[in-house]
């Protein structure tokens, strides 16, 4: 029973800090190198894709996605796709597709001169599945070792221990006041 | 523009919810708290019509009306949102 309960609330914490790591914003320093459109089939992996309404895109269909291309300062390339999302999940309302390209486009250097740039995005790079993190703004940064702080995940995340903390404390005491009375009646 | 509407669909459904349950929880607290004012006050005349007074008092109170806050909370967090992603 104890490796059941185990499991259990492994695969929960997992469920929720995946949740949470695709969701939130997160910021990377990079220089871009180029911006792409490329067409891609987004029924291979949907949920790891926009669904815009300002494109149309049917059972089957495929489409096309604009991409920023990039290296990290590790030097290892990372590709973001820029896709509205729309009023749709996750919540970031972003509309402004065509000019994060334009912006992005104009923030293009060569590895011998760097236009460091901090890039905002949410979501995952996976070679295997062909899923890229949706870049949500760019902005130029002076050096590529600028600190971020990361103050709105700081903020949700400490809302989320509260509201965790707050049930679990709830729970235990409804536990040791009725539950358990209960079963040491029956038992 | 479907997917603003269902977005309004949703999001109303689940914060009138919200709503009515909130304000269902603060008029209880609201009537538990009367009856112990009454029996504090020497339990003055019929303990239903001091309620009832109480509880009318409370309709037009700044307090039910901050319950009003479950809608406009997350509208200006939505707006404010839609402002930082897209115009800064």
């Amino acid at each position: 029973m104890v490796y059941v309960k185990w499991v259990f609330w492994g695969t929960f914490w997992t469920v929720i800090f995946a949740f949470f790591h695709y969701t939130l914003p997160q910021h990377d320093v990079a220089r871009i190198t180029d911006t792409y459109e490329q067409r891609v089939d987004t029924t291979e992996a949907p949920i790891f894709w926009s669904r815009p309404e300002t494109v149309t895109e049917g059972p089957g269909a495929n489409r096309d996605v604009l991409f920023i291309q990039t290296f990290r300062t590790n030097e290892r390339p990372m590709i973001y796709r820029n896709e509205d999302t729309g009023w749709g999940w996750p919540p970031y309302f972003k509309f402004d597709t065509s000019n994060l390209q334009a912006e992005a486009a104009d923030l293009r250097s060569a590895s011998a001169t760097p236009q460091w740039v901090a890039v905002t995005h949410y979501g995952w790079r996976n070679e295997f599945l062909s899923i890229f993190p949706n870049a949500i703004s760019v902005r130029a940064v002076d050096s590529p070792d600028v600190r971020i702080i990361p103050w709105f995940n700081i903020i949700i995340l400490t809302a989320f221990a509260a509201l965790t903390w707050g049930i679990w404390a709830r729970w235990r005491k409804w536990r040791a006041r009725r539950a358990d009375p209960m079963v040491d009646d029956i038992l | 523009m479907a997917g603003l509407i269902r977005l309004i669909i949703i999001g109303g459904i689940l914060l009138t919810i919200v709503y009515v349950a909130l304000s269902f929880y603060s008029r209880a607290v609201r009537r538990g708290k009367l009856e112990a004012d009454w029996n504090v006050q020497g339990r003055p005349g019929n303990m239903k019509d001091f309620v009832d007074n109480g509880l009318k008092e409370y309709e037009g109170s700044l307090r039910r009306k901050l319950i009003l806050l479950v809608y406009v909370v997350p509208i200006s967090v939505v707006g404010t949102i839609v402002y930082l992603t897209n115009y800064s």
